[in-house]
């Protein structure tokens, strides 16, 4: 029997420990190492097959440029989806007030996943709680 | 003057950052009465406001969030337990009766704490500190202050940069600038190895085809009134420019990631006793330092790559400053904890004799593979502590803990 095996060695990115992950693609599937826990697995069947990513940036709120709403999305999306979604997160200018976890698109470009706040914006610009 | 006429504290919670708010909830947690944070920026959250990238809570709250949200939850909790946290007040100085001078909204006052805690985080090394030769131009920014640019003030920085130092900052804003529509022509560092964690380079380079090129630097800046370009070039292992190796890379922004420094202007002016080799207070293992009643946490006592581990040292010096508010002094002769074999620094540095399940962090030179960590008895040879590592990298702060109650001098080694 002669069995194809490939190797790849990649960082778990799922927590900021970083385990060094060796994964073999043998014709039976694929076989994980080197996992502090059990969620290494998962990530790297999925960074080898169809990797996922989180993305954050941040948007002016409606009539202002300067007053500005960091926004992420509510669950990982596959990495290709992330230039597509930063391009609609572009058109939008939320209105004060937003708070911290509010929906800004719901499930955006039908990935199932939503763009929300990461943080709360009073409904008029204070000197206690602006930057 | 008499310095009893001052409103006088339990707890003063020098910054409002992950430490700082950490620090004030377990001092309140502990039983202090007056907890007071005192934050020179107009929000709470430190450097978390800006940091709006995902990775944070994992082990504080069991999921990962971003900084923005893990400040505001932990101001929340601040909040929630009537911790009085004061914004826009910035501690002028800081005696070792502690004392305190404070510019505040209200106008410049002095007050007293039984006990202080050092939280106000650190700084980024400079394109001075690192003496890069060349023009000086427009276009060339620290890490993090670009970070603040971008995302707290929309500012668009420049539209092609180079990025020196593997810092996580670093990374992280190579990934930021790419969303931003910037072109981000790769990534340099002086060392051999990145200084940044591995998820950052995997998901802030790697996805985006950023290059990253390892022993080499930026030997010159160019351009008159805005960066036109740098040259880089290669490093020996001394860390020394290989002549001959130089090449331009046209960029008009250059962000430099070169390491962070613990900002202890306070501490000096206190008279704390501060460690060359972590830049922080010499602490023991109640994270007081050589000033009774002055404790430190953060980022201002070492250089934390996860906040989760400053909100942490946070919780624990807090509570330790609240007992010592109290009058409860730990007591006991001091014993001495020292780095030996490819250890950098250790911490605490020091512990009172009988001093049983400590925390110890610590950080390694290099890259080390199969490496077994000891700490050992300097007068028993007693292994007070021993764990194997499948690998070990400098950019990874580690956190142990010694079980044995502590009798002795210890020096904490690592063997590959």
């Amino acid at each position: 029997m002669n069995e194809r095996i490939s190797v790849d060695r990649l960082a778990c990115i799922l927590c900021p420990i970083g385990c060094e992950l060796e994964i073999r693609r043998t014709d039976r599937g694929l076989d994980v190492q080197g996992q502090q826990c059990e969620k290494g697995i998962g990530f790297a069947t999925e960074e080898v097959l169809y990797p996922k990513r989180n993305l954050a940036t941040s948007v002016p709120v409606k009539g202002s440029e300067t007053r500005l709403v960091s926004v992420r999305l509510s669950d990982r999306v596959p990495r290709e989806m992330i230039f597509p979604i930063l391009a609609e997160i572009e058109k939008l200018r939320p209105e004060a007030p937003v708070r911290r976890g509010q929906v800004l698109i719901a499930d955006v470009l039908g990935t199932g996943v939503d763009v929300i706040a990461t943080r709360t914006i009073g409904s008029e610009r204070s000197p206690r709680s602006d930057p | 003057m008499k310095d009893d006429i001052f409103p006088l504290y339990d707890v003063v919670v020098i910054g409002g950052g992950p430490a700082g708010l950490a620090a004030a909830l377990g001092a309140r947690r502990a039983g202090a009465g007056d907890v007071l944070i005192l934050e020179r920026e107009r929000r709470l959250g430190g450097i978390l406001n800006q940091c709006i990238h995902d990775g944070f809570g994992l082990f504080l709250y069991n999921e990962t969030i971003t900084g923005p949200e893990y400040a505001e939850r932990l101001a929340a909790d601040v909040d929630r337990e009537g911790i009085r946290a004061e914004t826009g007040a910035m501690v002028l100085d800081l005696t070792a009766g502690r004392l305190l001078r404070v510019n505040s909204r209200s106008g410049y006052r002095l007050l007293r704490a039984k006990s202080v805690v050092l939280a106000m985080g650190c700084r980024e090394r400079t394109r001075d500190m690192i003496e890069i030769p060349g023009t000086r131009p427009a276009g060339i920014f620290t890490a993090g202050s670009a970070q603040n640019l971008v995302n707290l003030q929309n500012i668009r920085i420049g539209n092609e940069a180079v990025i020196l130092g593997s810092g996580d900052i670093g990374l992280i804003m190579a990934r930021r600038l790419t969303f931003e529509g910037m072109a981000v022509k790769g990534v340099f560092e002086l060392l051999p190895w990145t200084s940044g964690l591995e998820r950052n380079v995997r998901q802030c380079l790697l996805d985006f085809g950023i290059p990253l090129e390892l022993s080499s630097t930026v030997v010159e800046v160019r351009g008159r009134d805005r960066v036109s370009g740098v040259v880089v070039a290669r490093v020996d292992e001394a860390l020394r420019p290989v002549p001959g190796s130089e090449r331009e890379v046209k960029c008009d922004t250059l962000l430099l990631s070169v390491g962070l420094i613990p900002e202890n202007e306070l501490s000096k002016r206190a008279g704390v006793e501060l460690s060359p080799l972590t830049g922080g207070a010499v602490v023991d293992e109640t994270f007081m330092t050589s000033v009774p009643g002055i404790f430190s946490c953060g980022n201002v006592l070492q250089i934390h790559d996860v906040a989760d581990f400053a909100s942490h040292e946070g919780f624990a010096a807090g509570a330790f400053a609240a007992r010592f508010a109290r009058g409860e002094l730990p007591a006991g002769d001091k014993v001495r904890l020292c780095p030996g074999r490819n250890v950098r620094y250790c911490l605490p540095q020091t512990a009172r004799t009988g001093t049983a399940g400590l925390d110890l962090s610590f950080r390694v030179t290099r890259p080390l593979r199969s490496c077994r960590v000891t700490a050992v008895g300097r007068n028993s040879g007693k292994t007070y502590f021993g764990k194997k590592y499948g690998r070990l990298l400098p950019s990874e702060l580690q956190r142990v803990s010694i079980r044995p109650a502590i009798e002795e001098d210890l020096e904490v080694a690592c063997h590959e």
